[in-house]
């Protein structure tokens, strides 16, 4: 998977035509085979621009950043990035004409050691589902694969209450409370967070078992039913805990009770938290 | 100081290891998840001391730890009683093997802010009660700098005992300190000499040692001048070129959490009902929150100023108050960085904007 | 160290000031401050803030700190704390106002709001110390006449002939007699200061510092002869937890009093 020469087509033809103030791509870092995001603002950079299967960080966290707030902006964005754009969008955190998405029917990124990552392996969006233009011209309009439960979850799913606690202890007793999840996440954009160090009156950040516990637990429910699975919290985790394990299982509760809901997938749809039906379950509830 | 030096091969070296971790409160790279962070182990198996760097935690929070308890209180009707914790990481005599060079190297940098005027006490009794037996790197890893950095690390005495790899599996086993002078006696070194475990080297040696560091300096792609880059940087407080480099930062704590020489951290509390714990954690000046007062003021408010901070604080304010760079070159901050920002490259970048 | 609150006085709608007393005995008597020092007020549970010494240790039954709510610890300080009730404190802290550098010179103290607080403390020490000191000129300004901290104290002030009080308020009010508009407004309009022989202590909002700092130096004030203490977030007070870092000056150990020669020299980040 290579749109490095489309990508900078497209980009360099935005600028001519001033249809855009910032391109937000990836570029080299460098020094080594990895890709680091790049807010092009001048026209002359567009040709630092690539776009591989190393492009991993979903780009739509940028859009609540100072760079890009009320600018003009052309993005490249995967098929998880384009939920979490959707979701953004319905949310109200970006202006749909401030934007020029630029798609990627994406066949899965890698992770640093050149492994397909798993979330891509398991994706049933890869092709985004929202954007302006399609890097190779049209969608290819793949049928996306049946809705499946992870074998990781399926294996949580099997523990009993006491061991779910206990496995859980065991990873969040790695977590540093460095927070690096919650600012990755594009779908995280509250100014005060209630997980956040400083600000919090709930969890004063001191790194304990239990606060990690609470905290992360506490975050994963705010993104029940509005994870796009892009994992850029996994990724981003210094200690690499499985945080996917959390948002997964929400996401998995989620579609088997609230009408097969998955976030971001259709324009418009808020949130299984907003739609109400009749037939809603309620003996998930304690 | 002279040195010590014996020699081994790696069946020596892992009954060595084993024999301290029997007879010491050990701690050690411990895998879990596929990133190893020091911890206590009771045995061999269970640890990796030549975890690679970029996969490794620092050992940072065994000196500092991520949180530490620094008083208990309860406060009822009747009164306010203080104690001091009875934190058990304060306790007594511990090894740590597997730390790399430039984790041991970042412990004498942080020296200097823990001893100047304010000595805290517990950093300090951490730091003497604890040998640190450092394994050495044979290569350099992708993001590692340490040689372009203000120490020696061929003769670095950061750690008390260094282990390097020598040709035709030969282990070198050194004692940089006293403190691993008596250590190695501690463990019975001239019993493993007597079993021919060990072997006193012969004159050879050194020049081997050296050779081993030569080839490992020369595998170093990553190179700066670390005494133009103070300069270059404290030329460049106003450069707008900081708000570029720092445009892709997404302002996580990460860097600044697992990294060696960060040393800020914040003051909490958490109370339950009567009694409660003062904490002291990690916190970054990457956060926004960071100097943000309670009327409201924040004079670092925008990311590019907090990353100039950062910045600044290792390769300009550190120097001049202590006359050392806050950065041994370790490429941690690099490798845990969500969307890969490489410290060397913004500091070599925005250093090129200025002449000397 | 815990304190015990003696009193509590309402200074304005949300200024308190907080008269302490150390619970255990004889500590009172070695606990010595000069005046620009700052403490650690620890109101277990909520958290540590960091206050100025707002009185002098040459009144040492007791010390104040004026504390403004501001954030959660104040507002916790303000809604939680009344007399008799116990606090804990560390320091003091920081380095002090240049006392010897003062001796024989004309003093103006340039004060807005709560910093008329770290003030008082030198303003309390030079009067119990009156000989060594020539002409002292106060010169305080607020918001609003409600917002004007330590009333009584400046009342009896004003009593002194050889202390010369100013007040102004931001915006004309009903009732106000005296001057009104923004402190340098006033400072080069009204209060007229000597140049020669004088040196100038200030405190007040950030943005009051900025523009008397101008004012100051179109007055013809030499840098080395404007003195201010800095406000900077702070949490240790040991020059260890990197907060207060203002380039390589550590606030809470070099400062937090500075002259205006020592600032212009600093990175542009307070």
């Amino acid at each position: 998977m290579d749109y490095t020469n489309q990508i900078r087509e497209i980009a360099s033809k935005l600028f001519a035509e001033g249809k855009i103030d910032v391109f937000v791509g990836y570029r080299m870092t460098g020094f080594d085979e990895n890709q680091v995001p790049a807010l092009i603002r001048d026209p002359n950079e567009v040709s630092k621009l690539v776009f591989t299967d190393k492009s991993v960080f979903n780009l739509t966290n940028y859009l609540k950043q100072d760079h890009t707030r009320n600018k003009r902006i052309g993005m490249v964005v995967k098929g998880c990035d384009s939920r979490a754009l959707n979701l953004l969008l319905t949310e109200s955190q970006v202006k749909r004409e401030n934007l020029h998405i630029v798609g990627i029917p994406c066949k899965g990124v890698v992770d640093e050691n050149g492994n397909k990552m798993q979330n891509c392996i398991e994706c049933i969006f890869p092709n985004p589902v929202v954007f302006d233009e399609m890097v190779d011209g049209t969608p290819t309009g793949s049928e996306a694969p049946p809705y499946q439960v992870n074998t990781d979850i399926q294996n949580i799913a099997a523990m009993d209450l006491v061991e779910r606690r206990a496995y859980f202890e065991e990873v969040f007793e790695s977590c540093i409370r460095c927070n690096a999840c919650r600012h990755s996440c594009p779908m995280c954009y509250c100014a005060k967070c209630c997980i956040d160090q400083e600000t919090s009156t709930l969890y004063h950040g001191a790194n304990t078992t239990s606060s990690a516990f609470h905290a992360l637990m506490t975050w994963s429910l705010h993104l029940a039913g509005r994870c796009v699975d892009c994992r850029n919290c996994e990724k981003a985790c210094p200690s690499h805990l499985p945080l996917h394990l959390l948002h997964k299982w929400n996401e998995q509760v989620i579609y088997e009770n609230f009408q097969e809901h998955l976030a971001g997938v259709h324009e418009g749809d808020r949130g299984a938290f907003y739609k109400y039906s009749m037939k809603d379950p309620d003996d998930f509830i304690m | 100081m002279s040195v010590e030096l014996f020699v081994t091969d790696k069946a020596g070296l892992t009954k060595f290891y084993e024999a301290i971790i029997s007879k010491n409160e050990t701690y050690a790279p411990v895998e879990k998840f596929g990133k190893y962070d020091f911890k206590r182990v009771s045995s061999f198996d269970a640890c990796n001391p030549d975890a690679p760097i970029a996969q490794t935690m620092s050992a940072k929070p065994l000196f500092f730890p991520r949180s530490a308890k620094i008083m208990k209180y309860t406060a009822d009707h009747s009164g306010t009683s203080v104690k001091e914790t009875d934190e058990d990481s304060l306790a007594g005599k511990r090894v740590i093997l597997g730390m790399k060079h430039c984790d041991a190297r970042a412990l004498q940098v942080l020296d200097k802010v823990y001893n100047w005027d304010y000595i805290d006490t517990d950093y300090q009794r951490r730091r003497e009660n604890t040998v640190i037996i450092s394994a050495r790197c044979d290569k350099a890893e992708t993001h590692c700098f340490c040689t372009s950095l203000d120490y020696d690390v061929e003769h670095s005495d950061a750690m008390d005992v260094a282990i390097v790899n020598g040709t035709d599996g030969k282990v070198f086993i050194e004692a940089r300190t006293e403190k691993g002078k008596v250590f190695l006696k501690e463990m019975n070194i001239e019993q493993r000499i007597s079993n021919n475990e060990f072997q006193v080297t012969d004159e050879t040696a050194p020049a081997a040692v050296k050779q081993q560091y030569e080839a490992f300096a020369a595998s170093f792609r990553l190179k700066m001048d670390y005494t133009e880059v103070n300069a270059r940087l404290s030329k460049i407080f106003d450069s707008p070129e900081f708000e570029n480099v720092s445009a892709n930062c997404i302002s996580c704590n990460t860097c600044a959490f697992v990294c060696p020489t960060c040393h800020c951290f914040k003051i909490s509390d958490e109370k339950v009902k009567d009694t409660g714990v003062r904490y002291k954690s990690y916190d970054s000046c990457n956060n926004g929150y960071f100097t943000l007062m309670a009327g409201g003021h924040n004079p670092r408010p925008v990311k590019y100023r907090r990353w100039r901070q950062r910045a600044l604080h290792k390769f300009v304010y550190y120097k001049e108050r202590f006359g050392e760079n806050l950065c041994v070159g370790c490429g941690k901050c690099t490798n845990s960085c969500p969307v890969n920002i490489s410290i060397f490259e913004v500091v070599k970048q925005v250093s090129e904007t200025v002449s000397v | 160290m815990m304190c015990r609150i003696d009193k509590v006085i309402q200074e304005t709608p949300d200024i308190r000031t907080y008269r302490l007393k150390f619970k255990e005995e004889g500590i009172m008597e070695r606990f010595n401050w000069l005046p620009g020092q700052f403490v650690e007020f620890s109101l277990l549970g909520s958290g540590e803030c960091t206050f100025c010494i707002a009185s002098s240790s040459t009144r040492k039954e007791s010390f104040d700190c004026s504390i403004k709510r501001a954030g959660i610890v104040t507002a916790d300080i303000h809604t939680g704390l009344d007399e008799g009730d116990e606090v804990g404190i560390r320091g003091p802290y920081g380095n002090w106002f240049p006392l010897e550098d003062l001796k024989g010179k004309n003093l103006l103290f340039v004060g807005g709001g709560i910093g008329l607080a770290p003030l008082r403390s030198l303003i309390q020490y030079c009067i119990d110390n009156r000989a060594d000191y020539k002409d002292f000129t106060i010169l305080y300004g607020a918001r609003t006449s409600a917002d004007l901290c330590y009333k009584d104290e400046i009342a009896d002030w004003r009593k002194d002939p050889s202390l010369k009080v100013i007040l102004t308020i931001d915006k004309p009010e009903e009732t106000w007699k005296e001057n009104v508009g923004v402190v340098p407004k006033i400072l080069e309009e009204v209060v007229k200061p000597v140049v020669a022989n004088t040196k100038v202590i200030t405190c007040g909002p950030p943005i009051m510092i900025k523009y008397t700092l101008l004012s100051l130096d179109k007055l013809g004030f030499a840098p080395k002869d404007v003195i201010t203490t800095l406000e900077m977030k702070m949490q240790c007070g040991l020059g260890k937890c990197g907060r207060c870092n203002i380039g390589s000056t550590y606030v809470c150990k070099d400062g937090p009093v500075f002259t205006y020669e020592q600032l212009k020299k600093l990175p542009d980040e307070f």
